[in-house]
């Protein structure tokens, strides 16, 4: 073979790999957007027709809908908390030397890594147990507020360190006082990876559930509620619903990335 | 005194400069800006976690109250039952796991390094429309990735019935019944996108006219792949892999409905004995386990990347 | 003994009215006050139940009649139920109804010195003399202890197998259908389920075994040697299962997809598929012994409303909504008159049902070395 066949052969099989790849990663939710809207919704054939009736049974589902609307609430005092001490934090880490800096940063990225079931347990034990506080709502909000943390410290600190400090150095050579300096320098720079932060922080508790699982005590999110439903063969409702989340998710993705480099900020962040 | 001190704060609280010379002591603003989230994460994740190390180690009694006399006894019962060790329940699951879990982080190895690497030679628009098209389910809850997945496998799932309805087999395939090969594949499905990010991250990073300087040298693509692509996305490599190990390995979702109960990966068996027996001295010994295993993985693979090269850290 | 899924709008609307307050942060306060829904002199009873409890016309009935508001938590097992009292929850709700075997386990955990539950407040439960006698003995057989009676039966069953009678030919009802290759006359390997459960799925293997004896005491006594063969026994099967199903709607959906032809089930399912007009499922009740099934209610001793508690289960019992429950999951109630409130042909399928026939049944009882069958239940999950 020549080595124009073998450039080609390899140009192929990438491409091959990546076009197949993507059918990997979309086929599942196309059938279960395509089922969303069948008679029948648990598998393609028999095909029964077309309806929208799935769609209307679940946005009449109060309890369902309630979850969502709680786990809405759970995400986003929890993301602002994460945010807040993330900002926080990562300005410490970008701009201070201090004694057990890197211990400080390994606990801070620890939520991150944990794996779920064990997080979800030591909170659970922890609360029920050691401190014998009942847990709800805000048992949840604490532990999303923890495993939130990470991610705004991550895209945050990342932004400090590529910022350019000579830029508050002039702002203050010019007059500004710290304050000037922050708002008008400092913040605007840093504001997307804030944005970033506290969206990543959001998404995570919005999609939890096995630590919502195991700290929610009597309240409903809508991860359990969903978990549920699948465990009860609730097909119709449950198609519909993941079908309407990923459309959302579409939607705001397509204008996040219209509006920065999203790309960037989800690579400083991998893991779960 | 309380009079002088409160006017103090007062002008404080008034004069700018106050403030900011306030703050511009270091120490206040180190306090400031590192201590709320340390309070946080002292109270709310090392204290906790050390709570469960201590729970490991003492008995719970009937009224799940904690008897604080140090016992192995936790430890114990991971291993009891009849028969050699590796017939155990605990030993089973956990060996299952981490094969599962390894399984699952190479085939993303595999699959994803094409991709990122078209993706880091590749600009503009076909960039931007595989980047979304790739990003759409890693933003997509995780629940519903499994349940998509819960779609297609199963003996009358979709797979199966569109086999089926065009005749390609007669009966429905046992692979495409849930078990092992669906969990992997629902795995690989769930934290693909964290290599694919990671790998696309070294790579993006890699400066390609050593790629074809070694070319231009003589090196053959296996060479040049081996020689210097490999080693210049290690870190990428690495940190990938972590990301898709450590959750796969502690996965519980996943195994749960891709599994039809015929499987019990070690977060199901933790998460049982949890759930319906409250078995928290069992619960925390296995846990244990799960996190000396992922501070090892961790401590290895910083041998080989500092922790700033961790997905951009 | 969880049947199909049934929605409430009643919880619901408790729950995104929930949401909304804890949206707008105001969660914080009611939560910690412990008064979600409540306000004014309506009391809220909480119960932590199965399923069909909390079916809106019974709901709204037994609200009415008793003057409470009922805010019901969904439950799966029985187990469950038990650990979470008696991890603290016991402190969150007034009512639980698990299954009969977990009533003398919630006797006897104490907490600061006294019973976790409340001795019956006989006169509230005015129903009590129209239940079936053999309940009633139940009752005071297995619920009472030093005078005092703990909990109050609901509804009944029990638990054999059954088939596609399209696919599975005519045999004697046994439990070789599920474990022996060669007892059906049909080629039946990946094609049987087993409940996801160590107590069903256990006990069945146990049966087949022939340690019937097994089950005759107060408690379960399967000594070491036969829960390694029970589990052996499990490990052979497993290779010719489809899975193990823990929900009951999985089950009727599954069996209906046509994944299986076999598999271990409660009657209830079975009942439910024949009033949905599907006559070919048949049940099985094994003659090696059924395991019949009980639940019943207790009240926490941390209730603040005992006697509304109480007056809340009566009304479960009483001949209308007992009949709307037993339609709801299509079990019977332990109460015959709800058999006026029924047709001819729910009668004959879960109102009329001789409670006589448990008498040749293993009623459910607690499990004497509990550690050792979930240990072998794991071995045989993770084999």
């Amino acid at each position: 073979m020549d080595h124009e066949t073998i450039e080609r052969l390899i140009r192929l099989g990438l491409y091959g790999t990546a076009g197949a790849l993507l059918v990997f990663l979309w086929v599942p939710l196309v059938v279960m957007m395509v089922l969303s809207f069948a008679v029948n919704s648990s598998t393609l054939f028999p095909f029964e027709g077309l309806t929208l009736a799935h769609y209307g049974a679940t946005f009449a589902d109060s309890g369902l809908i309630g979850a969502m609307f709680t786990s809405m609430a759970i995400a986003t005092i929890s993301a602002t908390i994460a945010t807040v001490l993330g900002v926080l934090a990562s300005m410490a880490l970008a701009r201070y030397e201090f004694p057990y800096r890197e211990l400080y940063r390994t606990l801070g990225i620890l939520p991150m890594v944990i794996p779920g079931v064990i997080f979800g347990i030591a909170m659970l034990i922890y609360f029920r147990t050691l401190l014998g506080i009942v847990p709800g709502f805000w048992t949840v909000v604490l532990t999303h507020s923890v495993y939130g943390l990470p991610f705004v410290l991550l895209i945050v600190t990342s932004r400090m360190y590529t910022f350019d400090e000579s830029l508050e150095e002039a702002a203050r050579d010019l007059g500004a006082d710290p304050i000037e300096t922050f708002v008008d320098v400092t913040f605007p720079v840093l504001a997307p990876a804030i944005g970033a932060g506290f969206l990543f922080a959001w998404i995570r508790s919005f999609e939890d559930f096995i630590r919502a699982f195991f700290v929610r005590g009597t309240a409903n999110v809508l991860t359990t509620s969903m978990f549920s439903m699948i465990k009860y063969g609730t097909a119709p409702k449950m198609n519909a619903i993941s079908t309407f989340i990923v459309f959302v998710v579409a939607v705001l993705l397509a204008i996040a990335m219209n509006a920065g480099d999203v790309a960037s900020y989800v690579a400083d962040t991998d893991g779960e | 005194m309380g009079d002088s001190s409160s006017a103090t704060f007062r002008d404080r609280l008034l004069s700018r400069e106050e403030v900011i010379a306030w703050f511009d002591s270091r120490r206040r603003s180190l306090g400031i800006t590192a201590g709320p989230a340390l309070v946080w994460l002292v109270l709310l994740l090392a204290a906790p976690l050390t709570f469960m190390v201590s729970v490991s180690f003492v008995n719970v009694n009937e009224s799940y109250q904690i008897v604080w006399q140090p016992t192995l006894a936790n430890y114990e019962a991971l291993f009891a039952g009849g028969g050699p060790l590796f017939q155990r329940a605990f030993v089973q699951s956990l060996v299952l796991s981490y094969a599962i879990a390894a399984v699952t982080t190479i085939l993303c190895l595999v699959l994803a390094f094409p991709l990122a690497y078209l993706l880091a030679r590749k600009g503009g628009r076909t960039f931007k429309v595989v980047i979304f098209l790739v990003l759409l389910p890693f933003f997509t809850m995780y629940l519903v990735r499994a349940y998509s997945w819960y779609l297609m496998f199963g003996p009358s799932g979709v797979i199966n019935a569109t086999l089926l309805k065009f005749g390609i087999v007669n009966e429905p395939l046992a692979m495409f019944s849930y078990g092992v090969t669906a969990i992997i594949v629902g795995l690989t499905h769930a934290y693909f996108p964290y290599m694919l990010l990671s790998l696309y991250a070294s790579l993006d990073g890699l400066d390609y006219s050593l790629v074809e300087a070694s070319r231009d040298l003589g090196a053959s693509r296996t060479e040049t792949l081996r020689d210097v692509i490999l080693p210049l996305t290690l870190p990428g490599i690495i940190s990938g892999s972590l990301f898709v190990f450590v959750p796969s390995l502690g996965a519980f979702v996943t195994p749960r409905f891709l599994g039809q109960g015929k499987v019990l990966m070690i977060g199901q068996l933790i998460k049982d004995r949890i759930g319906s027996l409250y078995a928290v001295g069992y619960g925390s010994a296995a846990s244990m386990f799960i996190v000396v295993s992922i501070v090892i993985a961790f401590a290895v693979a910083f041998r080989y990347v500092s922790i700033e090269d961790l997905g951009g850290i | 003994m969880s049947g199909n899924p049934s929605d409430s709008p009643r919880t619901k609307s408790h729950q995104s009215r929930r949401a909304f307050l804890a949206a707008t942060g105001a969660a914080g306060l009611t939560a910690a006050a412990g008064c979600i829904g409540g306000g004014g002199s309506t009391p809220t009873i909480n119960i932590l139940t199965w399923e069909e409890y909390a079916n809106e016309d019974i709901k709204s009935r037994i609200e009415e009649e008793v003057g409470v508001t009922l805010e019901i938590t969904k439950s799966t097992s029985s187990s469950n139920m038990f650990s979470s009292w008696n991890a603290g929850q016991y402190q969150q709700y007034d009512i639980a109804i698990p299954n009969n075997n977990y009533v003398p386990k919630m006797m006897d955990t104490e907490k600061d010195g006294e019973p976790m539950i409340a001795p019956v407040d006989e006169e509230a439960v005015s129903n009590f003399d129209a239940m079936y006698d053999v309940f009633q003995g139940f009752a005071d057989s297995q619920f009472t202890a030093n005078g005092n009676r703990y909990g109050v039966p609901i509804r009944f069953g029990w638990y054999g197998y059954s088939y596609d009678s399209r696919s599975v030919p005519d045999h004697e009802d046994s439990y070789k259908a599920l474990f022996d290759e060669n007892y059906v006359d049909a080629d039946l390997s990946g094609k049987i389920v087993m409940y996801d459960n160590h107590f069903k799925a256990m006990s069945a293997a146990a049966l087949y075994l022939g340690h019937g004896d097994a089950f005759e005491g107060s408690r379960v006594t399967l000594s070491q040697d036969q829960i390694d063969e029970v589990k052996q026994t499990l490990i052979d099967q497993k290779p010719n299962l489809q899975g193990y199903i823990a929900a009951d709607p999985t089950y009727i959906k599954s069996l209906k997809q046509g994944n299986f032809v076999i598999g271990q089930s409660g009657r209830n399912e079975i009942v439910e598929m024949w009033s949905n007009d599907n006559d070919w499922p048949s049940m099985a009740t094994p003659k090696e012994g059924s395991l019949a099934w009980f639940e019943s209610a207790v009240v926490s001793s941390a209730s603040e409303n005992k006697t509304k508690s109480w007056e809340v289960i009566n009304e479960y019992i009483s001949a209308k909504n007992g009949a709307t429950l037993a339609k709801t999951g299509f079990s019977p109630s332990v109460n015959p008159n709800t058999q006026e409130q029924l047709t001819d042909e729910q009668n004959e399928m879960y109102g009329a049902v001789d409670p006589s026939r448990l008498e040749q049944m293993i009623p459910f009882k607690a499990v004497e070395n509990e550690d050792a069958w979930i240990t072998a239940w794991e071995e045989v999950k993770s084999a």
